[in-house]
C-alpha cells in the first residue's frame, strides 16, 4: 500500500492528513483528466454541431483544420495512459502480492485468484454491504453512515469507468481516424456502429464526470469549490472521517492514536 | 461647452473655432465637387441605361401574388459577375420600350449576342438545361411524360439565385482568381479592351469552387428539407441525415475540403447538373458505383471496396431503415439513463440527508470506531 515515502498520516500546520495517492498516481490522473477534457472540448462541438456554442468552441479549439489533430493527439495520449496504467498495476500486483507468494512457494490458481481479488481497487463483499448501509442511511432508516475502507465503491466505479470507456472509445476512434485503411479489411457499416459507440459512450463519460465525479470531489458542500486531494495526495482528517471512516480508524490505530479517534457522527 | 472665466480665452477659442469651420467647409466643397466630377466607371453593357432607375435600392413592388419583389441591381456586384458583358435586353427580351411593363421570367436557354469563342456561335445555357433534363431533377420522366407535382422540380434559377448567384469575390474576400502577376502574362499579347481580364477571371473562377460547401447544402436543403416535398415525392430527410455525418459536421464548421451533396451525387468528373436517382445504374450513388464514388482520387482513394456499405444518410429514429443504428443508440441511451439516474438520485438523497442529520425513522444504536476494528479483525481472521 503505502511505502516509506508516503507516511500514512502526515502533519501540516498541526493538522492531520491521511495518505491517498502517490505522486505517480497523481501524475497519471492529471494526464487522464487533461486528455479527457481536451477530447471533450474538441469532440462535443462536433456532436452538438447544431448548438449555438458549438462553432465558437470548435473554432477556439482550432477549427476544422486543427481541432481534429488535437483530438487525435489527446486520444493517443489517453490510450497510451491506458496501457501504461495497466502495466503499472500489473507491476504492483507482482511486487506486492505475487512475489511474496512465490517466495512462500504457495503460488497456485486458488492463491493467485485470491491475491488478484484482494487488490484494493477490486470490488468485494464489503462494497455490497456498504451500498445497502448507504441506502439505509440516506433514506433515514439508519443513523449510521457507511464506514468506507480506503477505496469506497463509488471510487471503484470511477476507476472502472475508464476501463470500460477506453476500450469502447479507443478502437472506435482509431477506426474512424484510419477509415480508409479500415475499409480495406472491414465493412463500412462497422464505421456506422463505431461512430455511435464513440460519440454516445463519450457523452455518457462526459456527463458522468461532470455531474457525478465532480460532485463527489469538488461540488459537494464540504469540498466546494475544489477538492485538493488530486494535487496533494493527502486528505484532511474531517474529509477522511466523512468519507473513509474504516480506513481512518485503521490508520489511527496503526499509528498508535486509538485514544484520539474521533466519532463518525456529524461534525 | 462649459462657461469659461477668461474673456480673452473665450474669444480666442471662438476665433479658432471659426477658422476650423471655414476650413471644414472648404474641404466639404472639395469633396462634393469631387463627387460631381468623378463617378465610378460603368463597365456593364448598359446601352439603354437601365441602371438609371434600377440603381435605386428601394426599387420594388408587391406583385399580383402579394410577394415582395426587389428590382434593385447592385452594379458593383453585377460588374464582377459572369454576365457583366451581356446587355440587359439580351436576357430580358420582352422589354421593347422604356419605361417598361412587368418583365417576363428570363429564359436561360436563349442565344445571347455573346460569341462563344471555341465554335464562334452565339452563347447559350441550353447544354446545361439538357443535362438537367436528363437528370433526376427533370420535370419529365424517361418517356417524356410530366411527373407528379412538376412544380416541385428545380429550374436554373431555383439554385442559381441572387444572392447565391454571385462571383467568388463577394463572399470570400478574394478577387475572383485575378492576380496582376498572372494577368501580365496575358496582357502582353491580348491588349484590346478588357479581354484578358474577362477571360482570365472566367477561367480561373472555374478552377475552384465558386460556392462554399455550406452554401451548396443550403441550396439543396431549400427543397430537400421541405417536409411537403419529402412527402409528395417519397423522400427521406437527406439534409439532416447528411449533417449528422462527419462530412456534414466539417461543412457546418466551414470546411470546403469535405464532401458536400454534389460531391457524392454526381459521377466524378461530370457536370453538377447530372444528378441521377440511386436506382439508375449509371448514378454515382447506385449500389454498384458507391465504392468508386467514395474512392475517387480526391477523397477516400486509399479505402477498400467495402467502404460502400457505410450508410451515409442514417436516420437514427427509423428502426426499419437503420435497425443497427437504432438499437445501438437505444442501448447507449438506456445505459446513460441508468447510470446517470442512479447517481443523480444518490446525490439528491445525500443532499437531502444533510438537512436532518440527526433524524432517523428507526431507533438504532449509533455504531462507533470499535465496530470498525471488530469488523476488520473478523475479516482478517476469515
Amino acid at each position: 500500500m503505502s511505502d516509506n515515502r508516503y507516511p500514512r498520516i502526515n502533519y501540516r500546520n498541526g493538522k492531520r492528513f491521511f495518505f491517498r495517492f502517490s505522486l505517480l498516481q497523481r501524475i497519471q490522473h492529471i494526464v487522464l483528466f487533461t486528455s479527457v477534457i481536451t477530447l471533450g472540448l474538441t469532440g462535443f462541438p462536433q456532436r452538438f454541431y447544431n448548438e449555438a456554442w458549438a462553432e465558437p468552441l470548435f473554432t477556439f479549439m482550432g477549427g476544422v483544420d486543427v481541432a481534429p489533430i488535437i483530438h487525435r493527439t489527446a486520444g493517443s495520449v489517453l490510450v497510451f495512459l491506458f496501457f501504461f496504467h495497466t502495466g503499472y498495476w500489473m507491476y504492483l500486483f507482482y511486487r506486492n502480492r505475487l512475489k511474496p507468494l512465490i517466495a512462500e512457494k504457495n503460488l497456485g490458481p486458488g492463491t493467485f485468484f485470491k491475491a488478484f481479488m484482494s487488490m484494493e481497487m477490486m470490488p468485494n463483499g464489503k462494497d455490497g454491504r456498504d451500498i445497502v448501509q448507504m441506502f439505509k442511511y440516506l433514506l433515514y432508516l439508519s443513523p449510521n453512515p457507511p464506514k468506507y475502507d480506503r477505496i469506497c465503491w463509488k471510487e471503484k466505479f470511477d476507476y472502472f469507468a475508464p476501463y470500460w470507456g477506453i476500450p469502447v472509445l479507443g478502437p472506435a476512434g482509431l477506426a474512424l481516424w484510419f477509415r480508409d485503411e479500415f475499409t480495406q479489411v472491414f465493412p463500412g457499416w462497422l464505421l456506422n456502429a463505431f461512430y455511435i459507440m464513440h460519440t454516445d459512450e463519450a457523452l455518457l463519460a462526459g456527463l458522468f464526470l461532470f455531474f457525478v465525479h465532480w460532485y463527489n470531489v469538488h461540488y459537494a458542500p464540504e469540498k466546494f469549490p475544489l477538492g485538493t486531494v488530486f494535487l496533494t495526495g493527502y486528505l484532511s482528517e474531517a474529509d477522511m472521517i466523512h468519507e473513509h471512516y474504516a480506513e481512518y480508524v485503521e490508520a489511527m490505530t496503526e499509528g498508535g492514536l486509538e485514544h484520539e479517534i474521533k466519532p463518525q457522527g456529524h461534525h | 461647452m462649459g462657461v469659461l472665466p477668461n474673456q480673452m480665452l473665450h474669444s480666442t477659442v471662438q476665433r479658432r473655432t471659426g477658422a476650423f469651420a471655414a476650413l471644414l467647409a472648404v474641404f466639404l466643397v472639395f469633396f462634393m465637387l469631387g463627387s460631381l466630377i468623378w463617378t465610378p466607371p460603368v463597365q456593364a453593357e448598359d446601352e439603354l441605361n437601365c441602371v438609371l432607375c434600377h440603381k435605386f435600392r428601394g426599387l420594388s413592388r408587391i406583385d399580383e401574388n402579394g410577394r415582395f419583389r426587389l428590382f434593385y441591381i447592385n452594379e458593383n456586384l453585377f460588374n464582377k459577375g459572369p454576365h457583366k458583358r451581356i446587355m440587359c435586353m439580351d436576357c430580358h427580351r420582352d422589354i421593347k420600350k422604356i419605361p417598361h411593363d412587368p418583365a417576363e421570367k428570363v429564359n436561360c436557354t436563349v442565344e445571347c449576342h455573346l460569341t462563344e469563342p471555341s465554335g464562334g456561335q452565339n452563347f447559350t445555357h441550353a447544354p446545361v438545361k439538357k443535362v438537367l433534363d436528363d437528370s433526376v431533377h427533370s420535370k419529365y420522366d424517361k418517356d417524356g411524360n410530366l411527373k407528379d407535382y412538376p412544380e416541385d422540380y428545380p429550374g436554373c434559377k431555383d439554385c442559381h439565385e441572387q444572392p447565391l448567384y454571385r462571383p467568388l469575390s463577394f463572399f470570400k474576400g478574394e478577387s475572383a482568381g485575378i492576380s496582376k502577376r498572372g494577368l501580365s502574362r496575358c496582357k502582353t499579347c491580348h491588349q484590346t479592351g478588357d479581354f484578358a481580364e474577362d477571360f482570365y477571371s472566367h477561367v480561373t473562377s472555374r478552377l475552384q469552387k465558386t460556392r462554399e460547401s455550406r452554401e451548396i447544402v443550403e441550396i439543396c436543403a431549400k427543397c430537400h428539407s421541405d417536409p411537403g416535398i419529402q412527402k409528395r415525392h417519397g423522400l427521406h430527410d437527406a439534409v439532416s441525415t447528411y449533417k449528422d455525418t462527419f462530412h456534414g459536421k466539417s461543412v457546418t464548421f466551414g470546411s470546403n475540403e469535405t464532401a458536400d451533396c454534389v460531391d457524392c451525387h454526381i459521377v466524378y468528373g461530370e457536370s453538377v447538373h447530372s444528378i441521377e436517382s440511386h436506382t439508375e445504374p449509371t448514378a454515382s450513388t447506385h449500389k454498384n458505383n458507391v465504392a468508386a464514388t467514395c474512392r475517387n482520387e480526391e477523397c477516400h482513394s486509399k479505402a477498400g471496396e467495402m467502404i460502400a456499405s457505410y450508410e451515409v444518410h442514417t436516420d437514427y429514429n427509423d428502426a426499419e431503415r437503420n435497425p443497427m443504428q437504432y438499437y445501438m443508440l437505444k442501448f447507449f441511451q438506456g445505459l446513460m439513463a441508468a447510470v446517470l439516474y442512479f447517481f443523480v438520485v444518490i446525490i439528491f438523497l445525500e443532499l437531502l440527508r444533510r438537512l436532518f442529520p440527526n433524524f432517523c425513522f428507526i431507533k438504532e444504536k449509533p455504531t462507533d470506531a470499535t465496530s470498525v476494528l471488530k469488523e476488520s479483525s473478523s475479516e482478517k481472521g476469515a
